[in-house]
């Protein structure tokens, strides 16, 4: 058992450093302050691609696929640096983590070659068609609908709450194509396909960061369909299963604190109230950290990360809430104009418990899986 | 970073794991606080556990596994101090150990052969004579005493003070991952058997939940020792106590409200668990005692970034 770094792995976190001191604008925590906008996509789209030319965008991916075949910890050592950073990448982080390797196992060989050199150049962004005003965190419940009709699929339907839906080139859909929970069906969806209406919805998150999308006889090829028909089930859970530790929010929490306490040491106001409440976010966010550090080496080790990666997950949201709550209560300026970097935080931390499912399901499965209760009666 | 174990680890540990077997049952007989584990004491002499800390294949990560595994025993003996700060200190120190913090009565010290004697400041090493020390009837569920004669007390350099503050951080901590473990793993076992209204306890989503967050602090607490007893640094030692002890106090709650009754009674062997823990609050100051040197030492100044 080692907690330490290995020499490569201690130059690959310096060579993202630099890549970040080099290459982040002197106002880049202003322009971070909406992590959908227009502003924010198009400097995701020049950062990525500079990213992509020094070899840092997809280095776990497989040297096939623009990557060097580098270890899970590369990959996340890369996360914990980008999202450290107030996340550069934009939405295109969803590529890297788990868009990319879903295609690169499921996917037709004409959906991999026309996806995948785009994510690995940092040239396109994608939303995740996943959730409807009846399906949330109940996703067999939703509605939208495939209909075959020859050698198409008509699809009708909205989604919401779509994360960057409004520069998204392509949409991860999953719509219905028969009955039941088996019957749910992705297509990967050109987002200018005639037939798509998006709306941006104001929130609190920033600007541009979720839409409702509105689809209306909107028809797709049957080929636009990943995988099998009613493989979402499957395929979405690997990919889920990906993206749980997917954000390390916990590093961009712990660099935020750490930025508040020292507002507080300046001003000879870090005394005891708030050194608990220090202690109490700094070991959360350390929890989560070694929490997520061990579906990491799981992965390494060849393990499919199992309820751990939920109680990870919950570790982290646990230290996303501390955090805010420090800076509301000790450092109240920085979310009226005194640090755009911990509004920025603030706004984004609100989401940690509810994208990619949410912490109560993560509860549940910690539950059933890992502490192996009986099941709750359905 | 890798969390594997190494082999040499893994077969210390399931040693340790097959022993810890053999003491996992409470007697039925018993219905008091401390329930000592002296043949537990005795296989650990004898097979010379005591002393893996200070064998380089091993180190003190796997002490701190160790003592993890053997806390959640519901017989104790003094094994933390004896694995994690023995070897720290560079001096013959004969077991068992035990701290006496400011006056106050502490865990083992009735029949401690070394005492750490903080006073304030000030951490200083005496052997005392048994005649000087004397039990004490408390709720802690471990063996409690009292000094009740002269010491003679060598202080430690503040150096050495220092020392052996951070290794009883982390002795606590590697301790308290124990006791809650074992504490939520008792839990678990009632609620999914009890029902009520039809249904075991553990079906209801107000109590998986809960149980479900005492589980996500316990895999923290024990990470976070582990990382301090791998690292020997101050601020993660204090980091792994402060997160423990403040753990402790919820997940105490916790598992005793989801027990209700049947955890009150002394049949249950939960209370040495949960007791045991609320011995391990105040040490070191408690909360505010770690919170104190996290801010020294985690705050000192850096973006907190790994």
């Amino acid at each position: 058992m080692d907690f330490d770094w290995t020499e490569e792995q201690r130059d690959f976190r310096a060579t993202v450093r630099a890549f970040l001191d080099d290459n982040l604008p002197p106002d880049w925590e202003e322009l971070a302050h909406g992590p959908g906008s227009a502003v924010q996509t198009t400097f995701s789209k020049q950062f990525c691609g500079a990213l992509a030319k020094a070899g840092l965008l997809v280095p776990h991916w497989p040297a096939r696929w623009g990557g060097r075949d580098a270890d899970p910890w590369a990959s996340f050592i890369l996360a914990e640096e980008m999202w450290a950073a107030g996340e550069p990448r934009g939405g295109q982080y969803m590529n890297v983590n788990w868009i990319g390797p879903t295609l690169m196992r499921f996917g037709s060989e004409e959906q991999q070659s026309r996806y995948i050199p785009p994510m690995a150049q940092g040239q396109t962004l994608w939303c995740q068609g996943f959730s409807e005003p009846e399906a949330g965190s109940d996703l067999a419940s939703l509605r939208t609908r495939a209909d075959q009709h020859g050698d198409v699929y008509r699809i009708n339907g909205q989604k919401i709450w779509t994360s960057y839906a409004g520069h998204a080139d392509t949409c991860f859909l999953l719509a219905r194509t028969s009955q039941g929970k088996g019957g749910i069906s992705i297509f990967l969806l050109p987002m200018d396909t005639p037939g798509i209406t998006v709306r941006q919805i104001p929130s609190i998150i920033g600007e541009g960061d979720i839409h409702e999308v509105f689809f209306d006889d909107v028809e797709v090829p049957a080929t636009a369909m990943l995988g099998e028909e009613g493989q979402a089930w499957t395929i979405v859970r690997e990919a889920l299963s990906l993206e749980r530790v997917g954000i390390p929010r916990f590093a961009l929490a712990s660099r935020m604190l750490h930025r508040a306490v020292e507002v507080l040491k300046r001003e000879n106001r870090f005394s005891h109230g708030a050194i608990d409440q220090a202690a109490r976010a700094h070991a959360a966010c350390e929890a989560a950290r070694l929490g997520s550090y061990n579906i990491i080496d799981q992965r390494c080790h060849g393990q499919i990360p199992g309820p751990e990666a939920s109680a990870a997950r919950f570790g982290t949201v646990n230290a996303e809430r501390l955090v805010a709550e420090f800076v509301v209560e000790h450092v109240p300026e920085a979310l009226a104009g005194g640090d755009a970097m911990l509004q920025a935080h603030h706004q984004r931390a609100i989401v940690a418990g509810i994208a990619s499912g949410a912490a109560e399901i993560q509860l549940n499965l910690i539950a059933t899986e890992l502490l192996e209760l009986p099941r709750e009666p359905r | 970073m890798d969390f594997t174990l190494t082999p040499d680890q893994a077969a210390v540990l399931d040693a340790i794991d097959r022993l810890g077997r053999q003491f996992e049952a409470k007697p039925t007989d018993f219905d008091g606080f401390a329930l000592e584990g002296n043949e537990l004491e005795t296989e650990l002499e004898d097979g010379g556990y005591f002393d893996i800390a200070a064998i380089p294949e091993m180190g003190p990560v796997t002490a701190a596994l160790a003592v993890e595994r053997l806390a959640r025993s519901p017989y104790t003996a003094e094994v933390a101090l004896s694995m994690l700060l023995r070897p720290q200190l560079g001096m013959d120190l004969p077991r068992p150990l035990a701290v006496v913090e400011n006056g106050r009565p502490g865990r083992f010290v009735d029949r401690a052969r070394t005492l750490l004697v903080i006073d304030g400041e000030t951490i200083g090493i005496a052997h005392p004579d048994a005649e000087d020390l004397e039990p004490v009837e408390s709720l802690y569920a471990y063996p409690m005493g009292r000094v009740t004669g002269a010491l003679s007390v060598q202080a430690l350099s503040a150096e050495q003070a220092d020392l052996a503050r951070t290794w009883i951080r982390v002795a606590c901590a590697a301790e308290i991952a124990g006791l809650m473990q074992a504490a939520i793993d008792a839990t678990v076992e009632h609620i999914s058997v009890r029902k009520q209204f039809g249904r075991a306890l553990g079906t209801f989503q107000a109590l998986r939940h809960r149980m479900a967050e005492c589980a996500v602090l316990a895999g923290g607490v024990r990470r976070l020792a582990l990382k301090a007893a791998w690292s020997g640094e101050p601020g993660d030692a204090a980091l792994a106590a402060f997160h423990a002890q403040d753990s402790a106090g919820k997940v105490n709650y916790d598992v005793h409200q989801m027990t209700g009754a049947m955890g009150m009674t002394l049949e249950m062997p939960l209370h040495l668990w949960t007791y045991r823990m609320k011995a391990l609050l105040s040490e070191l100051g408690g909360r505010g005692g770690q919170a104190a040197e996290v801010a020294r030492h985690c705050f000192a100044g850096g973006s907190g970034d790994e």
